[in-house]
């Protein structure tokens, strides 16, 4: 159905080729989950499939690709557009029309479609993707979810019977991720369409595949292959993969478990063995919390987010706040550095109140990275980047020079340097956004959602960082959906709910007990305190 | 051959179109010193609206020629986002009472020019006017007369490359200097504009003039004081403005413009 | 029931028409009435500010004094100004005056009845009225229009990222971490735009040239509008004038009908043509002829009010004033069919 033979690519002005020899073979109808790090070329991989490479790239590219019968080099993408469909990372940025209906008709539009034939498709995609309710509506309006499942109603139009899906969930939440998963699960399951899918949280899409290809990159030659293969074979090849897969790994559990209900049979013999309960250590805390929230209030026109909230945060500590969609964490954020005006009661930093000071002011004493770093970032150097920003907190000059240089060797970045930010890596982005917004020493850090859109060695690096920041006694809040990353990060788990905060204690003991945030680890050994996998292979091996 | 034929059959609509809008910008001038015998007709007194008509007609043949059998995916998504940008930039004109007669639209319409070329150039003015008519309730009669003015602006901006060229100053001071001085001219020169298409409908049918027996120079004498008393001072703020905007984002949006052109420029060409 | 988009686009020519052939006060203050009526009535589409009354009186004030201080014609002498001050200068009439007013009055017309178009139709559908041949366009326009709401969006998450950073707003330069990252990621946005359209479907190279047999017929068409223009006015050969300029016209509307077949597309959404789109169509096609027909086929000489030398009354013919009403037509139409939905 699509084959790829020999298939070599390099971008234009590329030193290197990107893809080297590939050879595939997905299935007809098949569920197909493409892994590996970002950069590693698995866009331009999907790419190929439509022919946007080379067609839309330019650059070079050699081999044999045949898909649903055609020559997707050969033909064009508007040819391809017929036979495979494909969504893209950011549901915003592939809209062209702003109302859901019209937005589903562009490309039958294009394509001349008559009109009653035109209707019976959109009709027919509404009512595959649930979106009959939401047809009248405007995009900009919808939740990230509902947006990506019109772009997938969009691309299904046209009628392919191959869908190809570019981390579609990458800038979700994990409520709408799986709201776009189950749409893509019955849509294979239905009505036959080969669906290929690239992510990063692979942890919920592995139990619904049935084809898995990796593409990886040597470290240090720096050469990709790809590999592919039945997922529970493919995955014992893979390095970075979730702590169910990894601990099953390790464990030499066979069939590896691909879901926490597979993986249930092989933990429950093993949990009954383990009956005594490590007590979490109780968190220490200094005389003054670095930031203390008393009875606040804030909220947006009419509509109250949170109300008499209170909560401490002490140095050397990193809590994450954990909750629901819209119960109003990144308002919490943004309360704290003065960006959404206090209704009510107080914020104290260090004691002090920050009642009358200026955004900037508070950002000088803590540091904030908001949910889209992209918007900060404008200068052409990694280097300028942080010389602006020293330079709004009156810093220029040799020491401005002096202190940019430390901070890009603290955070790693001296080789990016020079390098224009706009063309890192997410990962690398984020990097230079947090150099950016630390340059004035900051006690404390806020993040929200720092992991959204990393792959895993990125948000390994994001980890090793904030520990290093909190053995220098800084104090750090992180908002987050990612509970495997939570798990692996946090002392304190604050839950936030609709009425307030609803739990507030260490990592262990909260995450462990909480149905709905608990890790994949929690869940295989409920009650024993351990959030990752590595913690569970110690005592395990230690056991045994 | 079939290209040279082409490209002058392009130029002719160009010139055509220009010539057009010249006369209609210029003609009641001219007016006045028409014979007696036309005046008394029955034409003057439709005669702005007739070559209203004729105006629009032309700009749309040029926009036709301008746009091409289709326009890529790229053009049009990239036309679509800067006039979107430069749109709501708008709205500053028209909320905040800055200094008068100021629109912060022409500095993305020239460096746009400038840069992606005078096709591109004349679309963004001419989209840029119209969807900010849309989004502002500012649709009017005096719209297809901003459209083609602004569109001129962008598609004369690439006139500056080969005096850049010649003083050798590419992504230099000298560079934006020029565009400052363009755009110093251009808001000048849109403010002459769109008076003239204001006049014919303030000066009222020339018949009243001939009787008084009003000579060409007396027209433009009274023209002249019309727009020292209505316009000058705004013109003048406008193209300091434009001059002024340049000068603050000229360069790091040249430098943007410039690094995303190579981004937006490759072809596939398959290999033979 | 609303009107199709193109029946008040006929509409509004007819009133332009009548705007512009008459400064015969009578008839222009049933113009401007009939602009009102139709305005107030019918069925707003979407709210959209409207023009300040400030900005009327300013039209009007600006007019009068211009007209008056700058033609020194008339018998009914208000002042003099001395004569050496030039343009300005010599003798100030009440005609030049009244004259001046009627000026202003027909651009408050020509104001208003945009205005109302404006309050009828909604973007899309303006959008909708460009023809087949501007297809690209259009939906450059339509990619513009469905920004917008983005970018509002993009400029507070850039003023909240920028504050984070301690940047201040307090001079000129300090526009520059706004503007940046709005124009960056602009691009960007456009980048992955194109890439998703391509996906789905559209061009992904430009096929620049037009085909020559248009070209040729655009330059004719366009030599055409300009001999007819100039023939009819510099030697008043109306008839042949106007005749040059349609044929001009046809070859455009012609070439721009055969590129438009060429890249076929069809409308998900399309109004159907109904018998009130058809009566307004016609009341107002026959209405522009009636006044603008080189034919000598009525008496029409009252549209042409002028007040000079000495300041008369305006003569009225009645049959011609309630040709005006014609303009009432889209309003007409709607009471006739369903009274209630009038002014909702």
């Amino acid at each position: 159905m699509i084959s790829f033979e020999q298939v070599s690519f390099s971008y234009p002005q590329a030193q290197k080729p990107l893809l080297e020899q590939v050879n595939l073979e997905i299935p007809e109808g098949s569920f197909c989950l493409v892994v590996g790090a970002s950069g590693s070329g698995k866009s331009t991989l999907l790419r190929c499939i439509n022919g946007l490479v080379p067609h839309f790239s330019g650059g070079r590219l050699s081999g044999n690709i045949r898909v649903d019968g055609l020559d997707p080099v050969r033909e064009s993408p508007q040819v391809m557009s017929r036979h495979v469909g494909f969504v893209f990372q950011d549901p915003e940025a592939q809209f062209v029309v702003n109302q859901v209906e019209d937005e589903i008709a562009f490309a039958l539009e294009h394509a001349a479609i008559p009109q009653q034939e035109m209707r019976i498709r959109v009709e027919e995609v509404l009512g595959l993707l649930d979106l009959g309710e939401l047809r009248e509506r405007e995009l900009h309006t919808l939740s990230g979810g509902q947006q990506q499942r019109v772009a997938i109603a969009a691309a299904l139009a046209l009628r392919p019977n191959i869908l190809v899906l570019d981390e579609p969930t990458s800038q979700l939440d994990p409520q709408s991720a799986d709201d776009v998963l189950q749409a893509l699960v019955r849509l294979n399951a239905d009505l036959g369409i080969t669906i290929v899918l690239a992510e990063h949280r692979i942890e919920r899409v592995l139990p619904f595949i049935d084809h898995l290809i990796a593409v990886q990159v040597d470290p240090i030659t720096g050469k990709r292959s790809v590999i592919e293969g039945e997922p529970r074979e493919l995955l014992q090849q893979i390095e970075l993969v979730p702590p169910l897969i990894a601990l099953g790994k390790a464990l030499a559990w066979q069939p590896l478990p691909l879901s926490i209900k597979e993986g249930l049979r092989h933990s429950r013999p093993l949990a009954r063995q383990l009956s005594q309960l490590q007590p979490p250590q109780p968190l220490k805390h200094s005389d003054v919390p670095v930031i203390k929230l008393h009875k606040l209030n804030s909220g947006y026109g009419q509509h109250t987010v949170f109300e008499d909230l209170d909560l401490e945060l002490w140095a050397g500590e990193i809590t994450v706040l954990l909750g629901r969609n819209g119960v109003g964490k990144s308002t919490l954020l943004r309360t704290i550095v003065g960006l959404q005006p206090i209704r009510k009661g107080a914020v104290e930093i260090m004691g002090r109140s920050t009642r009358g000071k200026s955004v900037a002011e508070i950002c000088q004493q803590v540091g904030y990275l908001p949910q889209d770093p992209n918007a900060l970032l404008f200068s052409d150097t990694v280097r300028d980047e942080l010389l602006i920003s020293l330079a709004n907190h009156k810093i220029t000059g040799p020491a401005a020079l002096e202190r940019a240089d430390v901070l890009l060797h603290k955070l790693g970045l001296v080789e990016l340097a020079e390098a224009y930010p706009r063309d890192l890596s997410v990962g690398e982005r984020q990097r230079v956004a947090l150099a950016a917004i630390s340059v004035s020493e900051p006690q404390a850090f806020l993040l929200d959602e720092p992991t959204r859109g990393l792959d895993y060695v990125a948000k390994e690096r994001l980890a090793e960082l904030l520990h290093t920041w909190r053995s220098e006694g800084k104090t750090l809040l992180i908002v987050t959906h990612d509970v495997e990353f939570a798990a692996s990060i946090a002392d304190r788990i604050v839950l936030l709910g609709s009425d307030g905060i609803t739990a507030d204690g260490p990592a262990s003991e909260v995450l462990g007990a909480s149905p709905l945030f608990a890790p994949q680890i929690a869940r295989l050994f409920p009650q024993t305190g351990w959030l990752t996998s590595q913690q569970a292979l110690q005592h395990l091996l230690a056991k045994s | 051959m079939t290209r040279l034929v082409q490209s002058s059959l392009s130029i002719a609509i160009y010139l055509l179109a220009s010539l057009i809008g010249v006369v209609a910008f210029l003609y009641p001038f001219f007016l006045p010193v028409l014979p007696a015998a036309t005046m008394n007709s029955a034409h003057s007194n439709d005669a702005p609206l007739v070559l209203s008509i004729v105006v629009v007609l032309c700009f749309i043949a040029l926009l036709v020629e301008i746009q091409g059998q289709q326009l890529s995916a790229k053009s049009v998504a990239l036309l679509g986002v800067l006039v979107a940008i430069n749109s709501l930039l708008r709205f500053i004109e028209v909320a905040v009472p800055g200094p008068g007669g100021f629109s912060p639209i022409f500095c993305l319409i020239i460096l746009v020019g400038y840069i992606y070329g005078g096709r591109f150039g004349f679309m963004m003015g001419t989209l840029t006017l119209f969807v900010s008519a849309l989004i502002t309730g500012g649709v009017g009669p005096w719209l297809p007369y901003q459209m083609f003015s602004a569109g001129w602006a962008g598609m004369s901006a690439p006139l500056c490359r080969p005096l850049v060229r010649l003083l050798r100053a590419e992504g230099k001071q000298a560079e934006l200097w020029l565009l400052m001085l363009f755009g110093f001219l251009w808001g000048m020169l849109y403010g002459i504009i769109m008076n003239l298409w204001f006049w014919p409908f303030v000066s009222g049918p020339a018949d009243q003039y001939w009787q008084y027996g009003i000579s060409l120079w007396a027209g433009i004498q009274r023209y002249l004081a019309f727009y020292l008393a209505t316009s000058l001072l705004w013109d003048i703020a406008a193209a300091c403005g434009n001059a002024l905007l340049i000068a603050v984002v000229g360069l790091p949006t040249l430098r943007a413009l410039r690094r995303f052109q190579a981004r937006f420029h490759f072809h596939y060409e398959p290999l033979v | 029931m609303k009107l199709h988009p193109l029946a008040w686009v006929a509409w509004l020519l007819s009133t332009l028409v009548a705007l512009s052939v008459t400064r015969n006060p009578l008839y222009l203050l049933i113009v401007l009435l009939c602009i009102a009526i139709v305005g107030n009535l019918s069925p707003k589409s979407q709210t959209r500010y409207k023009l300040p009354t400030a900005l009327f009186v300013l039209l009007l004030v600006t007019s009068c004094c211009f007209n008056a201080l700058t033609v020194h014609y008339g018998n009914s002498v208000l002042f003099r100004l001395p004569e050496w001050i030039p343009v300005v200068g010599g003798v100030i009439t009440l005609e030049a005056a009244l004259y001046g007013l009627l000026n202003g009055c027909v651009l408050i017309g020509f104001l208003l009845a945009f205005q109302v178009i404006m309050q009828v139709l909604t973007s899309q559908e303006l959008v909708g009225l460009l023809p087949p041949a501007f297809y690209p366009i259009a939906v450059v326009v339509t990619i513009a229009l469905g920004f917008v709401p983005t970018t509002i969006q993009q400029i507070g998450k850039i003023r909240d990222a920028q504050a984070i950073r301690g940047h201040r707003l307090q001079g000129w330069r300090d526009w520059l971490p706004l503007w940046m990252p709005l124009l960056i990621g602009g691009l960007e946005r456009a980048f992955q735009l194109a890439e998703a359209m391509v996906a789905r479907g559209f061009a992904s190279n430009d096929r620049p040239k037009q085909i020559i047999g248009d070209q040729i017929a655009l330059v004719c068409g366009m030599l055409l509008l300009l001999a007819g223009w100039f023939v009819r006015l510099v030697w008043g050969l109306g008839g042949v004038g106007i005749g040059a300029m349609l044929l001009g016209a046809l070859l455009i509307g012609l070439t721009l009908w055969r590129i438009g077949k060429r890249s076929p597309r069809s409308h998900y959404r399309t109004r159907r043509w109904h018998l009130n789109d058809s009566i307004v169509l016609l009341a107002s096609l026959l209405f522009a002829g009636l006044l603008l027909a080189p034919l000598d086929l009525l008496d029409r000489r009252s549209l042409y009010y002028y007040p000079y030398p000495e300041l008369s009354l305006p003569e009225f013919q009645t049959w011609l004033g309630l040709c005006f009403l014609c303009l009432l037509t889209p309003i007409v139409v709607s009471l006739l069919n369903n009274p209630k939905e009038i002014g909702s």
